[in-house]
């Protein structure tokens, strides 16, 4: 007994460890300015105070960032998981020559790192004049959501059994049918858990906002959020706490509501590859 | 019959062909073409503002290999990837083992665990430069009340602090990928082979090396591959916390990279450098993917 209480103490302590740099933030948020610069620091707020958000939603383009960020990871997903469905289907269930090769090149691009596809990517989307809007962080975007989502997708496909596709054809409906009817239901989860990681990936994106993004109007919050570190002379930590927590609420929505569906995904993509 | 399945068979194909079209496109687009020009702009000096080329043929290449920026860079990154990849293996697995257990709000604490993994990096180096900060930082003061240090330390301006740093948020980061892959792991191993070794006679430990771990290797080869892929080519992380600072000190090959095209203003030659690193990268890459397509086809 006194085992098991020392052992789960012992867990506990580590997770709390692991977790306190969130809770950190969590606390910092909501001290005000002055607080922040006592000594001992205070372990929880003296006074509480919602000021920083306040003053982040009014004297900063935090919103701006934040509808920014929305737009583009929504679109991001919606493209990439509407092409890589069809995809997956493709590359799992149908017969052709290239298919093999192509499953490889998917899972090739799925490695590759962003700095190199990055410069031909900048000149090519400065060419076409289209720098400094969502839509080019959204193609940009595709380069590494849409491998991700197909070798995704494509075990989750592999995963349905091939008898209840030929049932549905030994009934009578067309290929595009027993897809809509059987294939579709069957994939759902699969399908939104693929569409939850895409979000994560496309709302943490870092480095493809920096360099093709360049004025507050569409600039997502990432490089939003780093922009006023870097900016602001006397750096305000309260401010940049609540802007974090703020930037991962929609986050932990997606996380708590949806837990067994990204495990799932963990199981499927991320893991046996 | 014959016919008329080859016909069906054929109609088939071509809706195939069809569904796969829209990702060939956009692959061709946005993933092939870049990744051939960018091995064609390599071959080039470009001068960014003007984006103004000319042919140095492998020029490029012969100057980069010349260059003691690369090689350190090269070794920074090693450092880097060899740290924290043992670092997350060694957490991953034992926090793993530890949340395998039945613990007092297991999924609570699963889900505290797996945070960090789903946070912006950008969020994570924002809250670890706050608890880094030399003033008023909660890490220094900590330190100081336990003992471990006498003075306020400067985490990220200062080597060797600066990587180690580095590692550490980069280990604080990832970990949750290995917890997660080795939980999943752990789940499936039939309770009898512990049943059987707990008759023998073995230990907790003995059954930890003799069940456990040759159960989880295949995991764990797939999980480093992995890991070690990814965490070469970090760059936000290295980038947002230190810049590549002191100095280079901390400074990969991606940080070169977009140094070298963004800041100095030469296209040709950070093509040449994110070729280069790609070719390394490779190794790993056709390693992972025959070992993918071995598992597939078994």
């Amino acid at each position: 007994m006194i085992r098991r209480v020392a052992f789960n103490l012992f867990a506990w302590g580590i997770v709390l460890a692991v977790a306190f740099p969130l809770f950190w933030m969590l606390v910092t948020s909501v001290k005000p300015q002055f607080e922040l610069f006592r000594r001992p620091p205070t372990f929880l707020p003296e006074t509480w105070t919602l000021e920083h958000y306040i003053r982040l939603i009014q004297d900063t383009p935090f919103l701006t960032y934040f509808k920014n960020s929305i737009i583009l990871s929504t679109a991001t997903t919606l493209v990439v998981v509407a092409i890589s469905t069809l995809g997956a289907y493709s590359l799992v269930r149908f017969k052709y020559r290239g298919r093999e090769s192509l499953a490889f090149l998917v899972l090739f691009t799925y490695l590759l790192p962003s700095v190199v596809l990055i410069i031909p990517l900048y000149l090519m989307l400065v060419s076409m004049g289209l720098s400094n809007t969502i839509f080019s962080l959204v193609i940009a975007y595709t380069t590494f959501a849409l491998p991700y989502a197909l070798w995704l997708l494509r075990s989750f496909m592999a995963g349905i059994p091939e008898d209840l596709e030929s049932a549905a054809l030994v009934d009578g409906a067309s290929r595009m049918g027993a897809f809509v009817d059987v294939i579709l239901p069957q994939l759902l989860p699969g399908i939104i858990s693929t569409a939850l990681f895409t979000f994560i990936l496309s709302w943490n994106e870092y480095l493809y906002a920096l360099v093709l993004v360049n004025s507050d109007s569409a600039r997502p919050l990432t490089t939003g959020v780093m922009n006023m570190l870097v900016s602001s002379f006397n750096i305000e930590w309260s401010l940049l706490m609540a802007a974090s927590v703020m930037m991962s609420v929609p986050l932990i929505i997606v996380f708590a509501f949806l837990q067994s569906y990204l495990t799932r995904g963990f199981g499927a993509g991320g893991v046996k590859g | 019959m014959q016919a008329s399945q080859t016909v069906l068979e054929r109609r088939y194909a071509a809706l195939g062909l069809l569904l796969i079209a829209p990702t060939v496109l956009v692959f061709c687009a946005v993933i092939v073409y870049p990744l051939v020009s960018a091995i064609y702009l390599s071959l080039f000096s470009i001068f960014t503002p003007t984006l103004q080329g000319e042919w140095v043929g492998l020029d490029n290449y012969r100057t980069l290999l010349a260059k003691d920026e690369f090689w350190s860079s090269l070794v920074n990154n090693l450092i880097w990837t060899v740290g924290t990849l043992t670092l997350q293996i060694l957490l991953g697995v034992g926090m793993a083992l530890v949340l395998h257990q039945n613990i007092w709000f297991r999924s609570l604490a699963r889900s505290l665990i797996l945070f960090p993994y789903f946070i912006s990096t950008v969020v994570a180096v924002l809250v670890w430069k706050w608890l880094f900060n030399d003033l008023y930082g909660i890490l220094n003061h900590l330190m100081l009340a336990v003992g471990m240090i006498d003075m306020p330390v400067d985490y990220l301006g200062t080597m060797p602090n600066a990587m180690i740093s580095v590692i550490l948020v980069g280990a604080w980061k990832f970990f949750p990928f290995v917890v997660i892959a080795v939980l999943a792991r752990l789940q499936t191993i039939p309770d009898a082979l512990y049943e059987a070794a707990r008759i023998d006679g073995a230990g907790p430990i003995a059954r930890f090396f003799d069940v456990t771990l040759p159960q989880l290797r295949d995991v764990l080869v797939v999980i480093i591959m992995l890991r070690a892929i990814w965490d070469f080519k970090e760059f936000d992380m290295i980038y947002l916390l230190t810049g590549g600072g002191p100095i280079t000190s901390t400074q990969t090959l991606p940080l070169l990279v977009y140094k070298e095209a963004f800041a100095l203003n030469q296209m040709g030659m950070a093509a040449a450098y994110a070729v280069v690193m790609m070719l390394i990268m490779l190794v790993f890459m056709i390693v992972y993917i025959r070992r993918t397509r071995q598992e597939a086809d078994t």
